[in-house]
Formats: structure tokens, C-alpha cells, sequence
């Protein structure tokens, strides 16, 4: 049926065509079998063992294109502007001269800290493929930092909506295209976040796009709200026993090695790992956080095997599925892995020097450091003016 | 006390409550959408408030949450079920306590949950907390300059190859922006970011300047001329500089008389030739004023005269061939020259300024000279009008993109190098710290990928990204190196591979180096 859409006779309504709803219906090869295992258990798999059934019929499409008046090299779109790592690619492209495009679910609080910035906003949501190809007009490269929400279902955002993206694209003739994905998400096909990415990256290569898929560990800013935020307000923070070590990473630095990379035409088609200079471990993180701040943490260990069974148990419900979804990292954790990788290839394949990457201790040292300035200034301020805060 | 005690012991015999209605509901089938929302219903606001107690007067929907109107509903209806409370909770609004206790439930698992999570997305609330952190004040944010905030930075051209990007640096950096546009048309404000202040105005005309320079701390300079007529040229490359460094002159002057005081931008006149008896004290000596080698090893005696004509000129003439540099002396005693030929060292010298002025002695300024040479190969003439010293400062006011000549179609480059200098002259002029940055031809490309090679020859021969241009406009304006330079820069020439003659001098600029003082700091200053 997409198939036939695709083959629309006029090459300007193409892109009309090929992401009207109806075509969703990916071919059978990359679909979302949802099947029920034994008993209650539901569970869905993304299937993605053959791939490229939709390439050469895409392929065709943008042959009819021809050339119209050159994109810009230095236009790009980035989706999912609004998240942790999005906000520092899209600060880093602007400091850069791209003129960046941003595109953001319409919402009753807009992202306006993009807008200030100098960014353009457009709004669109890639659970609605027909808002899509609007947006890809006129653009040269794609960055996709999005992830879904973790309230919503995976399956929307991180599926469907990365496989309607990747169509428009390819269709409307993207020159290159980024995705960030998880590290070691091809170990880990119990995790339906991991798998999904897994299966994009595949379904990226197939597509015949121009792209570059980066693999992520974990990210020091999210460290921020989960401890360092918890231990100042002197409130309990959670964390597990888990022996996983993750080597986090500041975004802004994974932002500065993306452009670095989109501009380097050898790494076209590259599957590259970005990772911290070193991994941790949650306790080690909350040990480097109480020293910083100077203060006991208050902490909450929960071991990995009651998340593994709350997990279990979710499973067991199918109105709780998205739950167990959530939980599933517990599989990841519990298993006694080290996110991390060497990162010297790396380096030398972007020509960066390692000493430019931050490391944890002096991320987190910056973060307090400021932060116990400001409560400071705060309190003699309110000293002087008896104002309470 | 009291009372929060058994209210927390209320709390938790209703968090036993609501699990039961839990599970009932899953009995009752109510939607799973609907459960989800249940469970994690408190995203919008969660654990701002501490403990309280809500009289039942009250009313409910006075809280902060407009926008669960649903679950209002259903919370109402689970109200209804619910057994009157014992003991002293009569007066304990069970709304209040049923929001409070889901908060509690909901923090508690939000928590677990998020524990089994690796790469973990930041919620709607820590969002708030998050962007307060990394937008506005960004303690980690390699952006952030420390002067940006109380900086107002007038952009020209704002909407031009490099202004754009000028806007957006200077933005994400923290400054106050206004950008002077020629019409605010839909296409102009959707170029902009939002939150820059836009001022309608053209460079040509005085009045609209004043207007934009309103407030001004800076002026970022990258308009200009849309086609090489001579017209065009000189509104906007010379006359349109020259407007605006007079507003923002005026502008300081007038801050200046508020504060009863002087601007300290504005020039200071040492001596102003108009009679003859402006000359009394000025002689003319000889001696060795510059550190020169030249000078120890000839002496060809003294033939300079300074004198008065009957034009009304104030002449200064001597018999060698060129002036090389007229300076005045930091004290501001002497007017001195070099020049070639014979005698290397002449200078007039005035007493009575030394005597006298002691304001002179006090600021250290360079000077500024009007003056009109008049060169034959034998002999030099200086006629004076007027001495003035210009104002010191530590960081420039002007930032002004002019071009290096290359790329410009040949038939039109005199035309439009001429308006150019005349524009860069206006500026140094003016008395305003300055920067005047004379690019290669405009490459769009994204910026920080190639060294640069800074210049003050005429040895340009590369492009340069936009992207770079603006980031040295942005770096300059609290450089203090960058101060009364003009430069050219481009990108380093990259030969082809084996046949390299030099080896590589410059580096890219990346966060950690600040490329600018280092190139800057060779480069000799203007005036």
C-alpha cells in the first residue's frame, strides 16, 4: 500500500504521499509484533531482521526530485530541542553560524529559551507523521536527540515516529542525518528503549540515508536533579547497589564532538561511541557529591533485585506494561557491566584532544562550587535586608 | 504540632486507602489511560509545598492545579466514598489530603522508577529548577561571559550574513541585544531572536541612530552597502559609521552631563592652532625622542620651522622626506616626528602646556593630530589645526566589520574601499575605543573549524566563514588587547599536500584557548 503511495506520479506531492498516516504501516519486516507470551505476560518485540525492502522504492522517489535551488549547508534541524542533550546541541550550532530549526511538540508552555537563543521553532510531532515533512524543507542535516517522555509509551515516539522521520527524510532528499543512540544497546534487546534504538540504527543503515549514529553512556547533567539537587535540599536520595559503572558524560562536550564529527566526510556511515572519561558507579557518584557539598547525603539504597522483581510483577499486568518498560534498565543494571568505552580512537578520528573533556569530578566541583557561592550571596543578602527567604 | 502529626498519620492510613481504591479500580475497569494518570498524576507540581493543613473552607480548585481538571473530578468522586475521618481531622480537608498523599506516593515511585533507568530524561519540575541552572545563570555553561549581563550591545546590520550570527553569539552569552533594522517585516522578526530589541532605523539618517543607540554600551557594526554604487557606498560604509559613532558619542555626553561629570569617551583638546599667539610656547627642538637606532648615527642638524602663515595655518615644515610617526609624548609636552632622510628626529615642544596643563599630564592619551601633509621628495610640511587626545579606556566601544578589498569585483574595489576607509577613519576619529575587522571574502560555513591568521599587511589571500567573523566581533568587545586595532583575517592557507613551506603556526580556536589575545596582542595599535 506505501509502496503504491510512494510511486505518486508528480514528484512535488511526493512527500505528501509517502507520510500521509496511512503509509505507516511499515513493511512487514520492521514492524512491532505484538505477540503474548505464556500466561498474562505481554510483551512486544521489534522485529527488524531484514531491512531494506523500503530502500529502493524510497530510492526511486528521490531520484525524481532533481535538483532544485541548493539547501545551505548550514541549515540543520535538530528534534528534540527542548532535552538535556538537544538544548546543548542546539546552543553549540547556533555558536557555531548553522542557522538551526528546532522541531518541538506544540505545547501550551513553548520552548522559548530556544527562541531567545536564535533559534527557529516549529512545531510538529513525530507521533503525527503528517507534521513532519513541513519541517524538513530546506534543511541539510538532521540531528535527532529526541526520546520519548518516560510517560508516554515507548513505542510512539522512539518507533514509529524515528521511522517516519527517517522515511521523510530519505524521501526529501536529507543529506545527513544524526541519531544518538545508547551504548551497548545491541546487548541488550530485553530493554525495549535499548532495542528500539537498536533497531533504528539498523533501520538508519538500510534507509541509504547519509548518517552517523553516535552511541551515548550516560549524561553528568542528569546527575544534577538525581543527586546533587537531592543532597544540597537535604532530602533522600535513591540509589541501588548496582555494581554497573556508567561513564558519564557532559553534554555540551558530546554536542562540541557531534559537530566536529557532521563535518568530517570520513565519518559518513561511522557508528561512533561517545563516552566520559571515566565510569562510576552510583555510590561513588553520591561519595563525590556528599564531599563536594560538604554534607551527608541521606541515602536510600534499594537492591537491583527488588527492582528486577517489581518489574516481574508489573510485567505480569498489561495496564502496568509501560511500567515494566520503564524498570527494564533493573535487567541492564543488575547484569555487572561497565558503560564505558576507550575513547583514543575516537579522539583521534575527531581530532580532539582529551584533555578538552570534562571529567565528572571537576563538572560536579564547578556545579557546587557556584551553587554554595549563590546560597551564600543569598543569605548575606538576606541578612542585610532582613528579607526571609 | 499536633496537628501535622496526625495529619502525617492521616496521610499514610490514606495512602493505605488509596492502594485499596487501587485495586478496586482495576476491578471497576476504569480506563488504563485514566489509571496511568492516577499514578502518575503529580508531574505538574510536586513536593513545593511542605505539609499543610487545609481548612475545609477551602476551596479545592483555589490550588495550583488548573490544569487536572479531570482528575479533579475523579478525585471528587472518590471523596464521596470515602469514610468521614476520626479524631481530630474533622477540620482536614480529605482533597487536600488525598492530593498530598498521591504526592507522596508519586515522589516515592518516581524515585524507584527512576532507578531503573539509565540515560535518564530530566521531568517537567526539575526542568524549571534545570533551566534557571543552565539557561539563565548556567554555573557550567561555557557561554557565559562575566560583563554580558549589564552589556547592551547595538547590533547594525543584524540581519546581514555575519549579523545574524552576531545576535545569536551574543545572545547565548547572556548580553541585552538591540538590532538596528531598516523594516520589521515578519521575515526580519522571525530571523531575530525573540527577545532582541528591535529598532527600526537606517544608518543614514542621524535622527533614527540616535534612537538605536538609546542605552547602548556597545555597537557591533556589520551593515553593509547592498550594491556598489557610490551612493549606496557612502550612506552606508562612510556616513553611516560616521552616524553612528556621533550618536553614541552624544548618547555618552549626555549620561556624562547627567552625572554632572565628563564622558569619558569624549576627546580632549590639548591645543587648538587659530592666532599666532596660539604658537607662544611651542619650539621646535631636536633630539632623540624615539629609540631608534638610525637616529644615534646621523646628525644633519636642525633645519625645522614651526610658524604661523597668513592662511590662518599653524605650519610646521622641515626638510625631510616623510613623516614617519607623529606621536605626542605621554606627558603630553611634545608634539614629536620622524622622518627619513637627515635628520631623524625633530620635534616641536610646548612649556607651557607642561607648566600649565596639567590634565594633559594627568591622562596619558594618544593623540589625535588634524592635520594635512603636504610631501615633496625633498622636504615635509605638517599644518596643524588642532591637538587633541583621545581617551584611554580598557575595552572597546566599536566594533566595525569593513572588508579587506579581496573578492570584491575589480572595476569596483577602489570605489568601495575608499568608502570603507573612510568609514574605518570616521571611527578612529571618533574617540571611541575601536576594533575594525577587515575579513577575506565571506565563506557561509560553519565557524571554529580552520585557524586564522591575523594581519596588518595586505597579505590576505583566504576566505573566512561568517560563523568565525562574528566570534571575533563577540571576543572583542572585552578584549582588551582588541582595543584601537584594526586587522585583517582570513583563514590560514592550506597548501596542497607536499608542498607545504611552512609549518603550522596557528591553532583552531576551541573553548579552552582564547584565540583572540594571543593574535592580537603582536598587532600594533592604530592611534
Amino acid at each position: 500500500m506505501k509502496m503504491a503511495l510512494l510511486k505518486a506520479p508528480t514528484p512535488q506531492l511526493q512527500w505528501r504521499c509517502s507520510v500521509a498516516p496511512t503509509t505507516l504501516a511499515f513493511p512487514n519486516s520492521h514492524s512491532i509484533s505484538a505477540g503474548r507470551g505464556k500466561g498474562r505476560e505481554w510483551s512486544w518485540r521489534v522485529k527488524c531482521s531484514s531491512s531494506a525492502s523500503a530502500g529502493p522504492e524510497i530510492e526511486k522517489g528521490t531520484a525524481n526530485f532533481g535538483p532544485g535551488s541548493p539547501v545551505r549547508p548550514t541549515s540543520i534541524l535538530v528534534v528534540g530541542g527542548t532535552g538535556t542533550l538537544g538544548r546543548q546541541v542546539v546552543r553549540r550550532a547556533l555558536d557555531e553560524g548553522y542557522d538551526v530549526r528546532c522541531l518541538v511538540r506544540p505545547r501550551p508552555a513553548p520552548a522559548d529559551f530556544l527562541r531567545d537563543w536564535g533559534a527557529t521553532v516549529v512545531n510538529a510531532d513525530l507521533s503525527k507523521p503528517e507534521t513532519i515533512p513541513a519541517t524538513l524543507v530546506g534543511i541539510h542535516t538532521v540531528i535527532d536527540c529526541a526520546t520519548g517522555r518516560p510517560e508516554e509509551p515507548i513505542k510512539t515516539v522512539d518507533w514509529e515516529g524515528k521511522v517516519a522521520l527517517i522515511q521523510c527524510a530519505k524521501a526529501m532528499g536529507i543529506q545527513k542525518y544524526v541519531f544518538y543512540s545508547i551504548h551497548n544497546c545491541d546487548k541488550h534487546p530485553e530493554v525495549p528503549l535499548m532495542e528500539i534504538k537498536y533497531c533504528t540504527e539498523k533501520f538508519l543503515r538500510d534507509s541509504g540515508l547519509n548518517h552517523i549514529v553516535i552511541r551515548l553512556c550516560g549524561f553528568m547533567q542528569g546527575l544534577i536533579g538525581q543527586y546533587a539537587v537531592p543532597i544540597l535540599e537535604e532530602k533522600s536520595v535513591w540509589g541501588t547497589d548496582a555494581p554497573t559503572r556508567i561513564a558519564y558524560m557532559d553534554t555540551q562536550d558530546i554536542a562540541r564532538l557531534t559537530f566536529i564529527a557532521i563535518r568530517n566526510e570520513k565519518l559518513i556511515g561511522k557508528l561512533l561511541t561517545f563516552a566520559g572519561p571515566r565510569a562510576w558507579t552510583t555510590q561513588e557518584v553520591i561519595t563525590l557529591c556528599e564531599r563536594l557539598a560538604g554534607q551527608d547525603a541521606n541515602v536510600t539504597t534499594v537492591p537491583v533485585s527488588i527492582l528486577r522483581f517489581t518489574r516481574q510483577l508489573t510485567r505480569v499486568f498489561e495496564w502496568t506494561n509501560d511500567v515494566a518498560d520503564r524498570l527494564a534498565f533493573s535487567e541492564v543494571l543488575s547484569s555487572d557491566t561497565v558503560f564505558s568505552v576507550p575513547m583514543a580512537d575516537t579522539y583521534n578520528l575527531l581530532g580532539v584532544d582529551s584533555k578538552d573533556i570534562i571529567t565528572l569530578e571537576k563538572y560536579l566541583q564547578d556545579y557546587f562550587s557556584n551553587i554554595l557561592k549563590k546560597l551564600k550571596d543569598l543569605k548575606a543578602q538576606s541578612k542585610q535586608t532582613d528579607i526571609y527567604f | 504540632m499536633n496537628a501535622t502529626a496526625s495529619a502525617t498519620a492521616a496521610n499514610s492510613s490514606f495512602y493505605s486507602q488509596t492502594q485499596c481504591r487501587l485495586s478496586s479500580d482495576i476491578r471497576g475497569s476504569i480506563p488504563f489511560s485514566k489509571m496511568k494518570r492516577f499514578l502518575f498524576f503529580n508531574d505538574v507540581h510536586p513536593r513545593k509545598y511542605p505539609l499543610m493543613l487545609v481548612p475545609r473552607a477551602a476551596d479545592p480548585n483555589t490550588g495550583k492545579d488548573s490544569d487536572v481538571g479531570e482528575d479533579e473530578v475523579q478525585k471528587q468522586q472518590r471523596v464521596m466514598q470515602q469514610p468521614p475521618m476520626s479524631l481530630s481531622l474533622d477540620d482536614v480537608n480529605p482533597v487536600g489530603l488525598g492530593r498530598r498523599s498521591r504526592q507522596l506516593f508519586d515522589e516515592v515511585w518516581r524515585k524507584f522508577s527512576g532507578l531503573g533507568q539509565i540515560s535518564r530524561t530530566i521531568r517537567s519540575d526539575d526542568q524549571e529548577a534545570l533551566d534557571a541552572l543552565l539557561v539563565r545563570e548556567g554555573p557550567m555553561c561555557e557561554f557565559a561571559i562575566p560583563g554580558a549581563q549589564n552589556t547592551t550591545v547595538l547590533v547594525v546590520g543584524a540581519t546581514s550574513r555575519i549579523g545574524r550570527i552576531v545576535v545569536r553569539k551574543l545572545m547565548l552569552r547572556g548580553y541585552s541585544v538591540k538590532a538596528l533594522v531598516r523594516k520589521a517585516d515578519q521575515e526580519v522578526v522571525d530571523l531575530l531572536p525573540r527577545s532582541v530589541e528591535i529598532v527600526i532605523g537606517d544608518v543614514g539618517d542621524p535622527t533614527t541612530v540616535k534612537a538605536a543607540v538609546e542605552g547602548c554600551n556597545k555597537i557591533i557594526y556589520c551593515a553593509t552597502a547592498r550594491s556598489a554604487i557610490t551612493g549606496d557606498l557612502f550612506r552606508v560604509d562612510h556616513r553611516g559609521v560616521y552616524n553612528l559613532t556621533k550618536a553614541f558619542q552624544d548618547h555618552n555626553n549626555k549620561l556624562a552631563q547627567s552625572r554632572a561629570g565628563k564622558s569619558s569617551k569624549s576627546k580632549l583638546l590639548i591645543a587648538k592652532f587659530k592666532s599666532e599667539s596660539s604658537l607662544h610656547g611651542w619650539d621646535v627642538r631636536q633630539g632623540t625622542y624615539f629609540q631608534d637606532v638610525l637616529a644615534t648615527k646621523y646628525d644633519g642638524g636642525m633645519d625645522a620651522k614651526f610658524e604661523f602663515t597668513e592662511n590662518g595655518d599653524a605650519v610646521f615644515s622641515a626638510s625631510h622626506q616623510l613623516a614617519q610617526r607623529v606621536t605626542l609624548a605621554p606627558n603630553g609636552r611634545f608634539l614629536a616626528f620622524q622622518g627619513w632622510s637627515k635628520a631623524l628626529y625633530t620635534y616641536i615642544a610646548n612649556d607651557q602646556l607642561h607648566s600649565n596643563n596639567n590634565k594633559a599630564e594627568k591622562t596619558p592619551k594618544p593623540v589625535e593630530v588634524n592635520t594635512t601633509t603636504k610631501q615633496d621628495l625633498r622636504s615635509f610640511k605638517l599644518i596643524l589645526e588642532y591637538i587633541k587626545a583621545l581617551p584611554t579606556g580598557q575595552e572597546t566601544d566599536f566594533v566595525l566589520v569593513s572588508c579587506s578589498g579581496l573578492g570584491i569585483e575589480p572595476s569596483r574595489r577602489d570605489q568601495v574601499l575608499k568608502a570603507k576607509r573612510a568609514g574605518e577613519d570616521s571611527l578612529r576619529r571618533s574617540g571611541l575605543g575601536y576594533t575594525i575587522v577587515r575579513p577575506g571574502p565571506l565563506q557561509e560555513e560553519p565557524g571554529g573549524q580552520r585557524a586564522l591568521i591575523f594581519d596588518q599587511g595586505n597579505r590576505i589571500s583566504q576566505g573566512i566563514s561568517c560563523a568565525d567573523v562574528a566570534d571575533i566581533c563577540v571576543k572583542a568587545l572585552h578584549d582588551t588587547t582588541a582595543r584601537n586595532k584594526s586587522f585583517d583575517v582570513c583563514y590560514e592557507y592550506i597548501a596542497e599536500d607536499g608542498r607545504e613551506l611552512y609549518e603550522l603556526v596557528a591553532h583552531l580556536p576551541d573553548k579552552a584557548n582564547n584565540y583572540l589575545t594571543p593574535a592580537l596582542s603582536v598587532l600594533e595599535k592604530n592611534t
